[in-house]
């Protein structure tokens, strides 16, 4: 094949002169470099954000007690959220399917025997396990009849089994939570962290009766999962949900609402919240590094036609017509850059697990960023490159053998 | 094989025109070794360009194998030059960066045919006595060693003709007598050849002399020489 041939006569040219090659390479390099980066990134952030709305559930949304926090505010913990509440939004809301209520507290001392941790403590409803699509795995999960017994049992997370038991079967053990004794029912399956960095599975689950009246003593709860049948109807039941809560809370016209909705577009917004301003400016920096890299390219390519005046003359002479020149040309500025492209993705890998081991960045697939960076590097070889070889392919023969 | 009718070549040199070749006829058969011979500057590598389709004239007929040159593109013209011609310069003009046999391959990469590349490329570095010389160098070589490479780069498509502008002007008198011993051999092979020259012994080698004068044809005569009467 002809093509072959020339792509190894250009690839000969481009060994016999490494260091300018690799001067030619070097702005594709770092182009390229911050592109994958950003692109592997943004890439892993959306499909962190798509994980974290399906994880949230799209047919659903949360009531929060509290009206959400205020920076250098000091807050009390909200009281006014109440397990009739609950009720009624299930009652007297349309499109609601299913609700569920819990109190959640952090720190809870838990020990079995003389082993001691720490639990992220929740009192629910037994259909919590269904909307929070989190099942026990091993045993079972509490049911309306203890709930109305006010009965001293929980599910636990695998963190809590691991401090606690050592590879005994926890289920049917008794633990003590808070000073109250528990018997375990089951354990929770694996869920790692949330997004906000608590461990799900340092998780303990009780019936919200029991929490109410004889861990916590309170009336009050901390938020309300709401399921609802059409989600093409989500804003007007939150619509609903809020002006309801209002009335049950005796808020005036005017007066802030004691507490907050969040619904799966909120947590897309905030989780999406990823600093764009960053992406901005790695996205110029790549660009004009492309630029300046295509500038390079062009000018050491025209340099090159330059000093090769007698090789385009010989190989003219021999039988080269104007398109094989123009071709050789363009074979070595395309190779030239997409070789900058490949080590520039490689780079910008290693420098995304660099960073992904330091800092909570996630990132994305490692395919399409180098396909994609590889195809801008060729395409900034060709538009480098067509010029220059251009000139060197409109020679005249006799003029470069001079 | 060659058939030059009022042939002419004008440069703008400066807004000024300069005639370089004038109203040149000459035929060559198949076969023949041809000089050309003029003082410098009198129009024979011009002359040479045209006939090697390096060039083009400003007016007249070029007839290569009865088939009109001048009408011809760029992809024509590169194909003839790589089957029909081969070309030897005064300054050899091999790449510096390239073995001898990668020097001669050359022409084998802009043909259809790159069967054994590096096999051809021995033989004819074989054939002008260079055998031992493949891996080396253009600087490793001496300049009659040089030369010698270019010849067989200009053999290695097997062409009919060979074009020589001044190939021994860049040489000692060894190498010259070398150079030129191949030439006849070329020319006992049946090739036609064409050379161009200022050196009279060089010039007595051929069958026939066409000298030059003011871009025109000053004298065409067989030499004594040769074996062949020369046809005009």
């Amino acid at each position: 094949m002809r093509i072959l041939r020339m792509a190894s006569q250009a690839l000969q040219a481009m060994n016999d002169n490494k260091v300018r090659s690799f001067l030619m390479m070097l702005g594709v390099i770092i182009g390229v470099a911050t592109l994958t980066i950003i692109s592997s990134s943004v890439m892993g952030a959306r499909s962190q954000v798509m994980s974290r709305v399906e994880r949230f559930g799209l047919d659903q949304f949360m009531v929060m007690a509290g009206a959400g926090r205020k920076p250098g505010v000091p807050q009390p913990t909200p009281t006014t959220l109440k397990v009739e509440d609950t009720n009624a939004i299930l009652s007297e809301v349309s499109n609601v399917k299913d609700v569920t209520p819990q109190i959640n507290r952090r720190d809870i001392p838990v020990k079995y025997q003389n082993k001691n941790s720490y639990a992220v403590m929740v009192a629910t409803n037994p259909n919590w396990s269904e909307i929070w699509n989190t099942q026990a795995e091993n045993g079972r999960f509490f049911n309306d009849t203890e709930v109305s017994r006010l009965s001293r049992v929980a599910v636990i997370g695998q963190t809590l089994v691991n401090d606690l038991f050592e590879g005994e079967d926890p289920v049917g053990k008794q633990i003590s939570v808070a000073n109250n004794p528990f018997e375990i029912l089951g354990v929770l399956e694996k869920k790692g962290a949330s997004p906000t960095g608590l461990d799900l599975d340092s998780r303990i689950i009780i019936p919200l009766t029991t929490g109410m009246k004889r861990v916590f003593n309170q009336d009050y709860i901390t938020n309300i999962k709401i399921v609802v049948n059409d989600t093409s109807r989500m804003n007007d039941t939150v619509n609903d949900v809020k002006m309801l809560l209002r009335e049950r809370h005796n808020l005036a016209p005017g007066v802030e609402d004691d507490f907050t909705i969040v619904t799966p577009t909120l947590v897309m917004a905030l989780a999406s919240k990823v600093s764009s301003t960053f992406n901005i400016f790695l996205i110029l920096i790549s660009l004009v590094s492309l630029v300046v890299g295509a500038v390079v390219i062009a000018n050491i390519m025209f340099i090159s036609v330059n000093e090769r005046r007698a090789e385009i003359g010989i190989r003219r002479a021999v039988g080269a017509t104007k398109k094989d020149i123009l071709s050789q040309f363009l074979i070595e500025s395309v190779t030239v850059s997409a070789l900058g492209g490949i080590t520039g993705g490689i780079l910008g890998l290693v420098a995304l697990k660099l960073l992904s081991t330091f800092t909570k960045m996630q990132s994305g697939a490692i395919l399409i960023p180098i396909i994609l960076a590889v195809i801008c590097a060729v395409i900034v070889g060709l538009l480098a490159g067509i010029q220059p070889a251009r000139k060197a392919a409109n020679l005249d023969p006799i003029e470069a053998l001079k | 094989m060659i058939n030059v009718q009022n042939l002419s070549k004008v440069f703008n040199k400066d807004g000024a025109e300069v005639r370089v070749l004038n109203d040149i006829s000459v035929i060559i058969e198949e076969g023949e070794f041809v000089s050309i011979m003029a003082p410098s500057g009198m129009g024979k590598s011009t002359f040479l360009n045209i006939l090697g389709c390096l060039d083009k004239p400003s007016d007249g007929i070029y007839m290569l194998d009865d088939v009109p040159v001048q009408g011809m593109d760029d992809d024509e013209l590169s194909q003839i030059r790589n089957r029909k011609i081969g070309y030897v310069f005064q300054s050899f003009h091999l790449l510096p960066r390239m073995t001898a046999w990668e020097n001669v391959i050359l022409p084998l990469i802009y043909s259809d045919d790159d069967s054994d590349m590096k096999e051809k490329a021995i033989k004819a570095l074989e054939s002008v006595g260079l055998g031992d010389r493949i891996n080396h160098l253009p600087r490793e070589l001496s300049g009659g060693q040089q030369q010698r490479v270019a010849i067989a780069r200009a053999l290695i498509n097997n062409p009919r003709i060979i074009f020589a502008d001044e190939p021994t002007g860049n040489l000692d008198s060894n190498s010259s007598a070398e150079v030129m011993n191949i030439f006849r051999n070329l020319h006992a092979q049946g090739r036609t050849l064409v050379v161009v020259t200022h050196d009279p012994d060089v010039g007595a080698l051929a069958d026939r002399i066409i000298e030059m004068k003011d871009g025109h044809i000053s004298s065409d005569r067989p030499t004594n020489i040769g074996p062949k009467e020369s046809v005009q």
